[in-house]
Parts: C-alpha cells; structure tokens; sequence
C-alpha cells in the first residue's frame, strides 16, 4: 500500500448558497509533484486553503501524511509549508527578520533559523537587500522570499498557491531548480498554476477541478490515454488539450462577441 | 467605436458608484452594526453642529445690531480654521486622491476637477462650516437685511475660497505623501505639530508678555486675511461704500483665484497621469550579517519570535510610538513649575499634585487600549502565517498582551518620575491605589481587548493615519469596559473614604485584579478555538489587499 501525503474524503464547502467546492475526494502520494488545476473560480484555491487549515470546510474529511487536520491542526501544519494566494509576508520585517520568525513560528530553535536564512537568501538572490523592508521589495522578490518561508522548516508537504506568478524566468528557473531538488529528497508539493506548461514539465500527476467538482485525476499519461481514446485523430494531446477537453472550453467553442468582429 | 460619455452621466455614474458601495457595506451584521453605532456617534456631534450654529448666528445678529465687526470677523476665523484644520485632525494625512482612482475610465478633465471638489463639498466638515455660514446670514439678516446684499457674496467667496484652499492643501499633500517615507515623515511632524500645541498654554503663561508685540503685529496683518476682508465687504457695504465693498471682495477673489490655479496645476498633473505609486528607488546592495532572533530564558520561544515582530513593528512606526509618548508630554506640560507651588491651582485638566500621578496613569491606559482592543490590526498581509504555522492563537495574544503591559510599565514608571521631579513626591497611598488600580484595569482591557480584537477587528495601514479608527463596535466596546472602570473605581474610592480608610479601595482594586487574572487566563485559554473558528472572517478583514 502507497503512502498517501495528502487525502480528503468528501471535502465540501458551501459560501451560502453557493457551493464552491463539491465532494472532493482527492488522493496524494508521497513524493509525487502534483499539479492541481481548474478554471477560474473552479474551486482551487478554496481547496488549497481548506487543506491548508485556512478555511473550515463544510463537510469532508482532510488527512495530510495521515493525520486528521481537523483532529490535530498543529500536528499536520508542523509538517507542511504554505505559500499562499496573499504571500503571508509581515512586511514591514527586513527579508531576514521574517525568514527567522517564520523559522521559528515553525520550532527551529533560534540559531538554525539563522544559518537556513543564510543560506536561503543566498540560494534566492535576496542576500544583497538584508537591510531593506519587505514593502519595498518587487513582487518576484516577495515571491521568492514567501518561497524561502515555506521551506525553511525542510516541510514534508509543500502546498504553492500559483507560486510562478508574476516571477521572472531566471527567478522561476531558481525555483523550479529548488522545487525538484525536495521532490528528489521525497518531499510532496502541491501546487496550482494556470501555466499550463510549466504544470506539464514540473508535474508528475494532476487532477482538475471544476465548478466545484474534481473532475479528473491521476498521472498525466493516464489522463492523456483517457482522453486520446474518446478522440479518433491520434494525435499525443498537450496537457492543455487534454484540459480543455475535459473542461469543455474547446476554442472553437467559444461565440464571437459581435461588437469585436 | 464609442465616445466617452457627457459630464453630467459620468457624474452620476461615480455618485451610483459610491452608492452601491455604500449598500453593499450594509450586507455583513457587522456592517449593519458598524452604521447604527457610525448614526449614534454622528447625532451626538451633529447635536454640537446645531447649537454651534445657533450660537454663530445670534452672535452675527448682534455683531450686526450693535455695529461690533470685530466679533463677526472672530466668528468668521473660527468657521475658517474649523474648516480648514479639522479634516486634518480627524482623518490625518492621507496620500490617496479618490478620482484619481477613476483615470484609467475615460474621464473627462472637467469630470474630474468636479469630483475633487464634490469630495470637498459633501465632507461632513464642509457641510457643517456650510451651514453655520448660513445661520450667520441668517443672524445678518435679521439684524439688517440690508447688510444682506453684501453678506451673501462675501460669505460665497469665502467658502468658495475655504473650499479650494481645503483641496489645494489636500491635492499638494497627497502629492508630498507619495511615497512612504515622506508619508510617514510628514505624519510624524504632523503629530509632533498635535504635541507642540500642548505647550502653548504653559509658555504663552510664562512668556506671553514677551510676546505682545508680535501679537499686534500679526492682527495687524490679519487685516488682509480673508475672514477680515468678507467683515470689510459687508462693512463697506452697509456704509454706502460700494466701490470699497467691491475692491475689498475683489480680494477675496483674488485669493480664490490663486488657490485654484494652485489645486489647477495639481488636479492637471494628477489628470496627466503623474504616477503617484510607492516608486522604488535604486537601492545600494547591501551585504549585512544576519543575526539570530532574541531569546528570553523560560519564555516560549514562540511568543519571544511573537513579541520581537511586534515590537519592531512598533518601532517602524513613528506615528505609533509618537502616540505613546503623548501623554509623557503631557505630563510634562501639566505639571511645569508646579514643583513648591504652595498653593496649587486648578488647571485644564488636574487638580493639584496629588493627582497627577493617577492622571497620567489614566492617560497612560487610555493609549494602550487603544492598541489592545483591535491588537491584530497591523497584521495584514502576514496574518495567514499564524494560520498556517504549527502555534496556537494563544501565543500571539501571549505576546501583544506582553507588548503592551510591557509598554505600559515604561511609561508609567516615566510618568512617575516626571511627577516627583516636576511636582514633588506624590504620596505613597496614593502611588499605591493607582498601581492597584492600573493592575486591574490593565487585566481587563487585555481580556475585554482580547476578545473584541478577533469578533471586530480592523485592518490598519502603518505610516498612515487617514480614516484609519478601530471598528465602531470595537470602540464601543472599549468605551463600555473604561466607563465601568471608572464607574467602579469612583464607587470603591468614596465607599473605602466613607469607611474611614482608602487602603479599602487598594485591597479592593486588588481583588478584583484577582478575579479578573483568572478571567484572562480563561479567555486565553479560548483564544487559540475561537481564532480557528473565526480565522475565515479574520482573514478576510485584516489581509484583504488594499
């Protein structure tokens, strides 16, 4: 039986009257890169905070590493790390005070939450701004540095709220890099994108919500013959063909807006 | 393709705009709440609007009757500087300009020199100096209508040059307070303005014989400032001189004229699309040593890490820690040359030595809670950190309350010594029933503050001060738990006096200090449930982007 690093059963939630995400049952090996994809207002992000502990779910269940998150919120956040949709950054901390409080928010005793901020800061290209406030920093900076706090803790679970973008390619290159390298140790990440390529290079496995539901699920090959049987070209479908098949928003599809033509 | 559309529909747009907003606030109970008690608050000053106006008006009827223009153009300073410097004081300095939000729509320029002085119009402030200009006009007319003729466009040109001296003064901050630093540079001059002012009274006491000449002089010029000069229009009026009432209101024109190519050449370069974002500059690279964070023996390591972000928040915020020397300063002025002063005197706000220490302690405790009822309102961005790292909500309220008592202490200690070496030694029963009772007061604001920091939060902005209150119910709250200190204290006090001994009301304060420890810890012990259940709305209001 394979290790499963992330699992809901059931997980629901409900804005009103609005049910924003529908009976998701979602299954995560360990040490699996694992893209989480959908449409706008699909249901992703509500998702990644619920199995964050950001957002109560409704109704469901979430095991991370096989602990029950409603059960022992401390015990599953203490083995994950976050970068979610707003960074998290206190930004009025220069980029080394939040990378210590942020390690020692997560129980790194004081002086290796130094060394790791070191050697993140480095490793980021942000050693040469120690000095300056978070709130000056450009987006990609922000980015990168909320990258550095949700690793610092060496997390077994990491979760990337869209974490290329707005990151310039040589930043995302650094990221990507660091990215394989916990995979290659048997960390899990879980992230969403609406890069599709950038899904389709990093990830191993995916699964597609939309409108609320989870649609689609597995590794990428699986998805890809999935969806090449339905199809009589043959042709070896992208992850975004295979996306807008499943997701029914075939260009073609879309009508012509009259006052454009 | 389309054209933009006519003044008057891009004019009703942004005012349907400003409509849906305000409805759609009332959708949340908490929205709903926050404008009963906005209404409550509002009748209580608009009660103080009224009356004022009355008073202006009778007092513009006998200005006239009695032929007294000295006391029309005192009544005229005063709408004139309420005018001018009370939007500063209650919503501070701010770098936004709202219409400039509405430049990336088709906005034509007349649109939009409009919408800036709507926003100057339809502020309560202008309404309230509008409507005591016309209980003044009122009073004149009823005194001599003839004045009538005159009054009325000198009152126009007055407010019509308030108006634009109010925008023109607005449009050149905001363009000065563009960027963070000048923001926060200019909000600490602007506070240490608000300190300055408490010196004036003891020092014009001191040296205002010294400064009698200089007075004269400045009326003198005051002449030809425009509250005299709408005075000299009316007056010259009335006494057959119309040429003379037409050279003076030409003055005032003159002045309106200035003022409005001044706020013109603003709202021009604002239209153009001068970009007044927190531009970056260059930095120089700097390669600094990284340091370990603190670590205090026996305190968790968390709520250390906890309290060390607090308090270099704190201290990145010049307006806030300005705010905590207040009343310092205060003391200071209060108490200057009071020091074997054989028979104290009854001043603004103490009665004689003995109670200056309980004073400043009162004062002391009044900033604090300010900062303990609404205690994550600096959190923001980085809120969702204490969601997703392995710590209880405890912690983090651990630290504020430790922040704040910590800070509370300093200054109580500094008041305590100010008093001694200003005024002389207060006596020991005294130190000792204030300290008594600061305890206890102290335990409950933190356990009330606790509390109605995660029902009400309110995000704030560091470095600026405008529209920046805590939430309506929060205040509210606030102002209940310090009406039942007082309460309670005065009770206690005069009980154990009636009772022949104060130490009564010490073991009192002592008790309930007591009762209340247990209290806080119980809510302590919730904090860390009621932030999980809650943590959606938290998150919501306080990492909301701007």
């Amino acid at each position: 039986m394979t290790d499963l690093a992330v699992e809901t059963n059931g997980l629901s939630r409900r804005f009103g009257e609005l049910e924003a995400v529908r009976k998701v049952n979602l299954r995560v090996e360990a040490g699996q890169f694992f893209g989480f994809l959908g449409p706008n207002g699909a249901g992703k992000s509500t998702t990644i905070k619920m199995l964050t502990g950001m957002l109560e779910p409704t109704a469901g269940q979430i095991r991370i590493l096989g602990l029950d998150l409603a059960k022992d919120p401390i015990g599953v956040k203490s083995q994950i790390g976050v970068v979610p949709e707003g960074l998290a950054l206190f930004d009025r901390l220069t980029g080394p005070e939040y990378l210590i409080f942020a390690g020692r928010m997560y129980g790194l005793d004081r002086v290796t939450a130094a060394e790791r901020t070191r050697e993140l800061l480095d490793f980021m290209g942000l050693a040469d701004r120690t000095k300056s406030l978070i709130v000056d920093y450009s987006h990609g900076m922000k980015k990168k540095l909320a990258m550095a706090a949700a690793v610092i803790h060496g997390p077994k679970v990491l979760f990337l709220d869209e974490p290329f973008e707005g990151v310039d390619a040589i930043a995302a290159g650094t990221l990507k890099a660091m990215l394989n390298r916990m995979i290659a140790r048997g960390a899990t990440i879980f992230l969403t994108s609406h890069v599709l390529e950038i899904v389709e290079r990093l990830c191993s496995h995916v699964a597609i919500i939309d409108r609320g539901e989870l649609v689609a699920q597995g590794s990428i090959d699986e998805l890809r013959s999935g969806v090449s049987a339905r199809r009589e070209d043959g042709q070896k479908l992208s992850l975004e063909q295979i996306f807008l098949e499943i997701v029914g928003g075939e260009p073609a599809a879309v009508p012509e807006l009259s006052w454009l033509e | 393709m389309t054209s933009a559309p006519d003044r008057s529909t891009q004019l009703f747009l942004v005012g349907w705009l400003r409509w849906r907003l305000f409805v759609n606030r009332l959708r949340t109970s908490t929205g709903k709440l926050n404008l009963a008690v906005q209404i409550i608050t509002s009748a209580g000053m608009g009660l103080g609007v009224l009356g004022f106006g009355f008073a202006l008006g009778l007092g513009s009827w006998y200005a006239i009757s009695k032929a007294k223009p000295a006391l029309l153009t005192t009544e005229l300073w005063l709408v004139f500087l309420f005018w001018l410097f009370f939007p500063l004081v209650v919503s501070g300095f701010g770098a936004e300009s709202d219409p400039v939000s509405l430049l990336r729509f088709p906005l034509r320029y007349s649109t939009f020199v409009l919408l800036a002085l709507a926003h100057g119009v339809f502020d309560p402030v202008a309404a309230a100096c509008l409507y005591w200009l016309a209980t003044m006009l009122l009073g004149i007319a009823v005194a001599s209508f003839g004045a009538l003729a005159w009054a009325i466009p000198a009152f126009a040109g007055l407010a019509l040059l308030n108006l634009l001296l109010n925008r023109a003064i607005y449009a050149w901050l905001s363009r000065w307070m563009a960027e963070r630093r000048t923001r926060e540079i200019l909000g600490a001059m602007g506070i240490l303005l608000a300190i300055s002012g408490q010196f004036i009274g003891p020092l014009t006491r001191r040296y205002g014989h010294l400064a009698l000449p200089w007075v004269s002089r400045i009326v003198l010029a005051a002449r030809f400032l425009p509250p005299a000069i709408a005075v000299s229009t009316i007056a010259a009026g009335r006494g057959g001189s119309g040429g003379k009432a037409c050279a003076e209101f030409a003055g005032l024109l003159i002045y309106s004229g200035i003022l409005g190519w001044l706020l013109a050449v603003r709202l021009r370069a604002e239209y153009r699309g001068e970009n007044l974002s927190e531009a970056r500059r260059p930095s120089v690279e700097v390669h600094a040593p990284v340091r370990a964070g603190w670590s205090v023996t026996g305190v968790s390591p968390i709520v250390v890490a906890l309290f060390e972000k607090d308090l270099r928040y704190l201290l990145r915020n010049i307006m806030g820690y300005l705010t905590l020397l207040m009343p310092v300063v205060v003391i200071v002025v209060a108490t200057m040359g009071r020091r074997g002063s054989p028979h104290p005197k009854v001043t603004g706000f103490m009665l004689g030595p003995s109670t200056y220490f309980p004073m400043g302690v009162a004062y002391v405790l009044l900033t604090i809670v300010g900062l303990a009822f609404n205690s994550l309102a600096y959190d923001g961005p980085g809120l969702p950190l204490l969601f997703v790292a392995p710590i209880g909500f405890r912690d983090v309220m651990v630290a504020k309350n430790l922040l704040h008592s910590m800070i509370l202490v300093a200054e109580v200690i500094l008041v305590f010594v100010l008093v001694q070496f200003a005024a002389g030694p207060t006596p020991s029963r005294v130190v000792g029933l204030t300290l008594a009772g600061a305890l206890w007061a102290l335990l409950l604001n933190l356990t009330a503050g606790n509390l109605i920091s995660l029902y009400f939060p309110r995000k704030m902005k560091l470095g600026q001060m405008r529209r920046q209150h805590a939430s309506g119910l929060a205040m509210l709250g606030s102002l209940g738990v310090q009406a039942f200190v007082a309460g309670v204290a005065a009770a206690l006090y005069f009980l154990s006096r009636w009772a022949g001994n104060t130490a009564w009301c010490g073991i009192g304060f002592l008790g309930l200090a007591g009762i209340t420890w247990l209290a806080y810890r119980r809510v302590l012990n919730l904090v860390t449930g009621i932030a999980w259940k809650r943590r959606e709305a938290l998150l919501a209001e306080l990492s909301r982007p701007d």
